[in-house]
């Protein structure tokens, strides 16, 4: 099919919505980055960020493309399960809460959460846990780059690498200017953004057609879809969940944010988060559902959304969603980029090739790495290999496997790193063989469930009793100049 | 079972809702911090 032909925008006003955005951040980028010479305020924004803008970046980050146009094609294939399923990832925000504070408060001067795992269970685990963890943000990064190019493809008919270049391009660009600053700064923008887009989509579908009608169409026409007891969705459900905890447990993404927070801001920033997100895929999904009520043609489950967006509000409706798309494409790439290259830098770089480097050389490190990071990202998405996308699916036991490790790390005193190491190492490769063997949606539970036994097991029978001020590790100024 | 259109309204109507507050929330909460100084 023809993109361009078949695209709901012109080329020409894509082009100019993702000028006006490139300038707006860009700008921001270099506005808010301009004082951050010192490393702490570059990678981390000095470690006082607050409440309103630690919620909104914690939210808009997890809000990725998937949400925006996964959740509709979810609702659109697997009904009201599909809906809630894909709410309950704001469970691992949730759950994520009281970690954020414990992290905080035993890690004051910490940076990833390589270094929680390196100090807590020893280089073994942390080597195990760096391959999983390196191996899970380049795929998501790669996926995100990809999934640029091709939602603007199909949205506006602009080229795929044209579309996918500028999305990096501008994310690389302001946060190599602004650091962490930019990185939060522009995600409360865009969740702002993409609440109100998708609230004006939802009460127009409403109020043009409302609920009865839609209810009536769905009976008629797609009656599956109001079956609560469809049992592929609830596996779905379940494997969803314990996913999105693996994700956040292990990721850099959610530990740097835990870092840069003010020591009483981690807990209520992703609580809040947590509650503000799980409505996002209900309302999305939604808007999928007023699909028969209004006799649009899908011809791809995952343009559903954008469809119905464009049928209620026509060329304005599209433009929202372009914005939204944007926007949640950019709030992921960029937080992906800054705690990526700070895990590389600090993880690599200064504990294996550089223990001495001053903050200043770590600072410049990190802007190469977010550099180099951006470029390895265009070389694989331009290639297009469909293969390293199926990574980030693939990776659903790998990080399952890390909960355990990583929640009773932080909370039992005597969980041991052997135990640690296997089970990260047994729960990943249990959940590959059940991938395999089973399916998808079994991957992460059975990674999850094996950690756990393996956790629980290992701590009862060889308990360790750990020194937690162990993690309270001296800041980079200081060891380089003893 | 099937969701009845009481269940599909109140399900989304609770979700808009939340949605809807989220950003007017964000915002007072943005307002609040630059007050006290404690935006970042």
């Amino acid at each position: 099919m023809n993109s361009v032909n078949s695209a709901i925008l012109s080329p020409t006003i894509g082009w100019t919505i993702l000028a006006i955005f490139s300038v707006i951040w860009v700008f921001l980028g270099w506005f808010w980055g301009r004082k951050a010479q010192e490393l702490d305020e570059y990678v981390l924004a000095g470690r006082k960020v607050g409440i309103a803008l630690g919620t909104a970046t914690a939210m808009a980050t997890w809000v990725t493309s998937n949400t925006t146009m996964t959740a509709p094609e979810l609702a659109y294939r697997m009904g009201v399960w599909g809906m809630l399923g894909y709410s309950l990832g704001s469970v691992g925000l949730l759950l994520f809460a009281p970690l954020a504070r414990r992290i905080r408060r035993l890690m004051p001067f910490g940076y990833t959460s390589g270094d929680f795992v390196r100090l807590r269970y020893g280089r073994t685990a942390w080597y195990v846990f760096l391959v999983i963890s390196l191996v899970y943000g380049l795929g998501w990064l790669v996926s995100m780059g990809m999934a640029g190019g091709k939602l603007i493809n199909a949205l506006t008919g602009i080229e795929y690498l044209y579309g996918m270049s500028v999305i990096l391009v501008i994310c690389v660009g302001y946060t190599l200017l602004g650091g962490f600053r930019a990185v939060i700064g522009t995600d409360f923008i865009q969740a702002i953004l993409i609440l109100t887009g998708l609230v004006v989509i939802a009460v127009l579908a409403i109020d043009k057609i409302g609920f009865d009608q839609i209810h009536e169409s769905v009976t008629r026409e797609r009656p599956e879809l109001l079956n609560l007891l469809m049992p592929a969705a609830i596996m779905f459900l379940f494997n969803n969940l314990l996913f999105g905890v693996g994700e956040i447990f292990h990721s850099n993404v959610w530990w740097s944010r835990a870092f840069a927070f003010r020591e009483d801001v981690g807990f209520k920033a992703y609580f809040t988060a947590g509650i503000f997100w799980a409505p996002i895929p209900i309302v999305a999904g939604f808007i999928a559902l007023a699909a028969p009520a209004m006799d649009v043609n899908v011809p791809a489950a995952d343009m559903v959304g954008p469809l119905v967006s464009s049928e209620i509000l026509g060329v304005t409706g599209a433009v929202l969603v372009l914005i939204m798309v944007f926007s949640a494409l950019s709030s992921s790439l960029d937080s992906l980029l800054a705690a990526t290259s700070i895990l590389l830098v600090e993880d690599i770089y200064r504990r294996h090739l550089r223990p001495k480097a001053a903050p200043g050389e770590l600072r410049s490190a990190t802007r190469w790495t977010i550099l180099g990071l951006g470029i390895l990202t265009w070389i694989v998405s331009a290639l297009q290999l469909g293969t390293l996308a199926q990574v980030l699916h693939f990776t659903g036991a790998f990080v399952a496997s890390t909960i355990w490790p990583i929640a009773a790390g932080l909370f039992w005193r005597r969980t041991n790193p052997v135990g640690a190491v296997l089970a990260m190492a047994l729960g990943s490769l249990a959940g590959i063989i059940a991938y395999h063997v089973i399916g998808f949606y079994v991957a992460a539970l059975t990674g999850a469930a094996v950690s756990m036994v393996i956790v629980l097991v290992s701590t009862w029978l060889w308990p360790r009793d750990y020194d937690w001020d162990t993690l309270c590790e001296a800041h980079p100024g200081e060891e380089s100049a003893a | 079972m099937m969701a009845t259109e009481g269940f599909l309204s109140i399900l989304v109507s609770i979700a808009l809702v939340i949605t809807a507050i989220a950003p007017v929330a964000l915002l007072v909460m943005l307002v609040r911090d630059w007050k006290r100084g404690n935006l970042w």
